[in-house]
């Protein structure tokens, strides 16, 4: 078993399946999150688990993945989503014309999409607008944006991970071109340590720029916020998605008792304070309204902005960053050895994603381990706040 | 929409020199408008005001249940609470007694998840297949249980002995509707003492629930199972058992 030490910045979703992968793979890991868990932008997630049928046109491989993903997420924590599949409505002429190509990407992306009649469709939702014109139904489901991260954590908790929550790191330990350590700030206690490290990954999303720095990193990067607004009452079962390329408020995510719309993108240069903007919440209400008319008259439960962290610099439009997950090994950009930072990637592969990071983190530290984690259960939520494995 | 400015006052923990700790309320300045929450709030206080203010959040909906707090004195999620709903006056924000305290408005909520089942589900059946006919290729409908393990209700409860508590106890119900062959284990876990039955019917846990749980009836309709399969099974029924 390796000794090695990797210290995980961030306690969002990445550091979550980050934590958990390499402890199965015998390394020591010790996470810091500045606040509570989640608390920056995977909580906030509308919680939509995708098949990949929303991606299969514009990147088959992304698709497949979440496809894979999906998969793995049902085996590995069934009790953080309610598995309904999802339904793709073809609105306009237009739509009904992108519908063949749709279909034919998401099963070259190993995606079973099966067209439906809208009268079958109706039986399924009898919420759907009698509009709709078309419908292909896909293996979509909601993640509890809390509760599986959470899960992550529990399992490698468990198995000897350190999770350190409203501990900010306040410094990136260097010498000799080597990343070797950080500097945190326990906020219970408020003492600041310094902590060893062999690696150090810094999986803080949005803020991964501003983290970079503290390495005196330059890492190129637009912190994107979108509005979500949830309204009272559970409208429809299943996720619907507009059948178009992928676009403004053209989601509807159940989930509890309660039903959320997403999203808009802006870009802003500050992630820590987002205000939502007011003409996003009837914009977004209107856009679920036409492929759910009971959006119209729904009361509205809460409205938020989630930021998601965009590779590159741009002060332009950001759907023309990419939405891709980045795996940035600082040793190769920028000759800091002993530093990696992950951006990016999507809630639904999570666990994914956390296989790439330590597959590379084992390569660089000439440690020879398999990823176990797509067969492992993980433990209850509820574990992360027990000492027993068995809540 | 125009914002004022308005008064809110954070338990804040001091930590001296020595590490001993003590409470206090801080007033900050915050600009509101109808829709700023309490949540929304404290996030300007930290991000302008306080880098180091403490409290839990995650969701901003209601649904992951970590920002329960005393707000004015009653029990609340932080992210669903607007501001100009609570007072016109000044708004206090304290941390839940109930839970262990880390600093500021800040809690472990450890002690809430004590007595709950174990091995419970997370999942029921969704109301709304009723009507709805799920596609071939699932059973039913489900969705995640209504309660978002806040807390509120622990906090809310006049119960001062050793209880259980509501959102344990309204957990244990759900675990034997979802989960009905669990039922005679489940029941004579929570037929004790400390259990069902000391529930003293304040009604605050439901009163105080921010998804519309009822602990209070699930914690009624046990004591009734029991006192059924006890009257069934003709043994004795009532307290103490």
């Amino acid at each position: 078993m390796s000794k090695y030490h990797i210290v995980i910045i961030g306690g969002g979703g990445t550091g979550a399946a980050l934590a958990h992968d390499l402890v199965q793979r015998g390394f020591r890991a010790t996470l810091f999150e500045r606040g509570e868990l989640t608390s920056g932008t995977t909580g906030r997630h509308h919680g939509q688990l995708h098949s990949g049928a929303r991606y299969a046109v514009g990147d088959r491989e992304i698709a497949r993945e979440c496809m894979d993903e999906t998969r793995i997420l049902r085996t590995i924590a069934p009790e953080s989503i309610e598995s309904n599949y999802g339904l793709f409505v073809a609105l306009t002429d237009e739509d009904v014309e992108f519908e063949p190509q749709f279909v034919a990407a998401c099963r070259e992306a190993g995606i079973p999409a099966r067209r439906v009649s809208v009268a079958e469709a109706r039986q399924m939702e009898p919420g759907l607008s009698p509009e709709i014109k078309k419908v292909v139904l896909v293996p979509d489901g909601t993640i509890d944006a809390w509760r599986l991260p959470l899960q992550f954590f529990a399992t490698a908790k468990h198995a000897g991970a350190a999770v350190h929550s409203f501990t900010p790191v306040t410094g990136i330990l260097r010498s000799n071109g080597m990343v070797t350590g950080v500097e945190v700030q326990d906020l219970r206690t408020r003492k600041r340590t310094q902590v060893h490290a062999d690696l150090v990954i810094n999986a803080t999303g949005a803020w991964a720029g501003k983290v970079a720095a503290l390495a005196d990193v330059d890492l190129p990067l637009t912190p994107a916020p979108g509005t979500l607004v949830a309204v009272k009452d559970r409208l429809v079962n299943m996720v619907i998605s507009h059948l178009h390329m992928p676009g403004d408020g053209d989601i509807v995510v159940p989930q509890r008792r309660l039903s959320i719309v997403g999203t808009t993108q802006w870009t802003t240069r500050e992630p820590d304070l987002v205000r939502t903007p007011e003409d996003d919440i009837s914009y977004l209400l209107r856009e679920a309204a036409r492929m759910v008319p009971a959006f119209e008259n729904a009361r509205v439960h809460a409205a938020w902005a989630a930021v998601r962290p965009l590779a590159g610099s741009s002060d332009s439009d950001a759907r023309e960053l990419s939405r891709d997950f980045q795996c940035i090994d600082h040793a190769v950009t920028d000759g800091v050895e002993g530093f990696i930072s992950v951006t990016g990637g999507k809630a639904t592969v999570l666990r994914a994603m956390a296989e790439k990071v330590v597959n590379l983190t084992c390569r660089k530290l000439g440690i020879n381990a398999a990823c176990r984690t797509a067969e492992m259960p993980l433990l209850s939520h509820r574990a992360y706040f027990s000492l027993s494995e068995a809540s | 929409m125009s914002n004022v400015q308005r008064e809110i006052r954070v338990q804040r923990t001091r930590i001296a020199e020595d590490g001993s700790r003590s409470q206090e309320l801080v007033s900050y300045q915050v600009p509101v408008n109808k829709r700023t929450t309490v949540l929304d709030a404290l996030e300007y206080i930290r991000s302008e005001l306080e880098p180091d203010l403490l409290y839990r959040h995650s969701c901003h909906h209601g649904s992951c249940g970590t920002c329960g707090m005393l707000i004015n004195n009653a029990q609340k999620l932080a992210c669903l609470t607007a501001i100009e709903e609570v007072s016109d006056d000044v708004v206090e924000v304290r941390a839940l007694s109930t839970m262990n305290h880390i600093a500021d408005l800040a809690v472990d909520p450890a002690p809430l998840f004590a007595d709950f089942p174990r091995h419970a589900t997370y999942l029921r059946e969704s109301e709304a297949s009723r009507e709805a006919v799920p596609p071939e290729e699932i059973e039913r409908f489900s969705r995640f249980e209504d309660c978002i393990e806040c807390g509120l209700c622990v906090n809310s409860c006049p119960v001062t002995r050793r209880f259980m508590g509501p959102a344990a106890l309204a957990a244990y119900r759900r675990e034997i509707i979802n989960r009905p062959e669990r039922r005679d284990e489940l029941l004579a876990e929570v037929d004790q003492e400390h259990g069902a039955w000391a529930c003293d019917r304040a009604l605050n846990c439901s009163r105080v629930c921010p998804t519309g749980v009822y602990p209070a009836k699930h914690i009624a309709l046990l004591q009734r199972e029991l006192e059924d399969s006890e009257s069934s099974a003709g043994g004795k029924s009532g307290e103490g058992a």
